[in-house]
């Protein structure tokens, strides 16, 4: 119910001393070629690549990897399906003799492709979830001009995010042990109470942290130390090995624009 | 109900990108104004943004037995206003997508028209809209009513507007059938969920009420309770 071991891993995997640039510009790049290909077998190849990195380089237990990939892949299983049966004008591939039901080549097509692009997609964010601290995150979104009461309020929310869940992982244990959530209507109240409970606390939080920040000299802006690393670290072996695969894929996306199963 | 990453081809994506950025940039340029004039907001609206993500993950006790989270918005919206809404909500996306892969990068411009814009606005107009009727401010419970159909809306426009995205990105024959067709799956599995979080958000909001309406009072949401003589001493807090 409440996971926040996906923001562990960012923390602690193997590609954390990675220029955080780099691991962006690899992931976004990755991504977009993920979306604009017209055929499944890009997205495809991009989601196994991303994934043995994940799993082999950025040594992200596979346990956790495949749990949290399920759902993204189980929902994208269920549109296939549901493309394939309903979002088809074409030749029918698969007759069901019910009610009228037939798979069709274009629907099917169709779903598969959206199916591919999903598990590209989701890869490349996986990637940059499990690989890239929020915190070093931040920095990018200043380098591309994200006003700075945005990016404040930001990193206060991400601050905050943690202490609220902790309380309300803490308040729904309570009220479960209290049989809080035995029916309906108990479910009902019990979430209501944990909601309302919440949200007093986090006004009183927000409070108490301004006049904390006031009493050490906030005066609007909150100032933090940068990291080192810049998007000129990336080096050029690196910086030539991205261009290099994400050319590739570009081909690719090219030359398998026209590829069809049916 | 977010959309997945890379569910929309890249020409929708752009759409609702550019759809999206003039309310955002509105949204952002609201909250500077009001941080300026009272820089005591400034962890306040944090602390609401994580107030939205710690909701948005909470398991909704739903009727179908399908398993779903409130989205937060309606109330958000009766609490600070749209505008402020809409930018906090892209913050809010964000996060769920790289904290929870929920949602994407791609499709974030698309979530965030239509459960940052559409839903908070939704909700605002309905309870500004059940503040003019008469007699709404009469009986304590009647305020309440209106919360429940700003949150029922905004869950249920959300919902609305999520299948028009979807549907236009796939207009298959054409599309008011792919519309219908998507209407449909929305229909039977969120139809209940809307409910739901309609419930929830009355729920909370009588507990805040309750509670401490001063910070509602302070928000201005309620000048409803005043009139009602509803206010009492702020109790002390579990």
């Amino acid at each position: 119910m409440f996971s926040n071991t996906l923001d562990n891993y960012a923390h602690s995997n193997k590609y954390n001393d990675l220029n955080t640039y780099f691991k962006v510009l690899f992931g976004i790049l990755t991504m977009l070629m993920s979306l604009i290909s017209t055929s499944p077998v890009v997205p495809l190849i991009i989601a196994l690549f991303m994934s043995v990195l994940i799993i082999f380089g950025a040594k992200v237990s596979y346990k956790f990897y495949l749990k949290f990939f399920f759902f993204p892949f189980s929902f994208g299983l269920i549109t296939f399906i549901f493309m394939a049966i309903f979002f088809g004008v074409g030749v029918h591939i698969l007759e069901f003799g019910i009610f009228n039901l037939a798979v069709t080549a274009d629907g099917f097509n169709l779903g598969l492709l959206v199916f591919a692009r999903m598990l590209g997609g989701f890869a490349c964010l996986a990637f940059l979830a499990l690989t890239t601290p929020m915190t070093e995150l931040f920095s990018v979104l200043r380098l591309i001009k994200i006003p700075q009461i945005v990016l404040e309020i930001a990193m206060l929310m991400y601050r905050y995010i943690f202490v609220f869940l902790d309380e309300a992982i803490n308040m729904y244990h309570t009220q479960e042990t209290r049989l809080g959530y035995s029916s309906l209507k108990k479910s009902f109240k019990s979430m209501g109470m944990l909601g309302s409970n919440l949200f007093i606390r986090t006004w009183m939080k927000g409070e108490q942290a301004y006049i904390a920040m006031e009493s050490r000299c906030y005066d609007g802006s909150i100032r933090t130390v940068k990291k080192q690393g810049s998007i000129k670290t990336i080096g050029t072996r690196n910086l030539v090995l991205l261009v290099l695969f994400e050319l590739v894929l570009i081909m690719g996306v090219y030359f398998t624009g026209s590829f069809r199963i049916f | 109900m977010h959309i997945y990453e890379g569910f929309l081809p890249w020409q929708w994506c752009v759409f609702w990108y550019a759809l999206a950025i003039p309310v955002v940039v509105y949204g952002i340029i609201r909250i500077k104004k009001v941080t300026d004039e009272h820089p005591e907001s400034k962890p306040i609206l944090a602390v609401s943004g994580a107030f939205m993500f710690v909701l948005s993950s909470l398991k909704l006790p739903s009727v179908t037995g399908s398993c779903s989270h409130p989205t937060g918005n309606g109330l958000g919206a009766v609490l600070f206003g749209p505008a402020v809404v809409s930018a906090l909500c892209v913050i809010v996306l964000l996060f769920q997508a790289l904290l929870l892969g929920h949602g994407g990068l791609t499709t974030l411009g698309a979530n965030t028209f239509s459960m940052g814009i559409i839903g908070p606005l939704a909700a605002w107009l309905i309870y500004k809209g059940w503040q003019k009727v008469e007699g709404s401010q009469e009986a304590g419970g009647f305020i309440l009513v209106g919360i429940f159909f700003a949150a029922f809306f905004a869950d249920l426009l959300t919902y609305v507007t999520t299948a028009i995205q979807l549907s236009l990105a796939f207009p298959i024959p054409t599309f008011e059938s792919a519309m219908l067709k998507f209407m449909g799956i929305y229909a039977v599995t969120q139809l209940p969920l809307a409910i739901a979080e309609g419930i929830l958000t009355v729920v909370i909001f009588d507990y805040i009420m309750k509670l401490r309406p001063d910070v509602l009072d302070k928000l201005g949401v309620l000048e409803l309770v005043k009139k009602v003589g509803k206010i009492e001493e702020p109790k002390e807090t579990v």
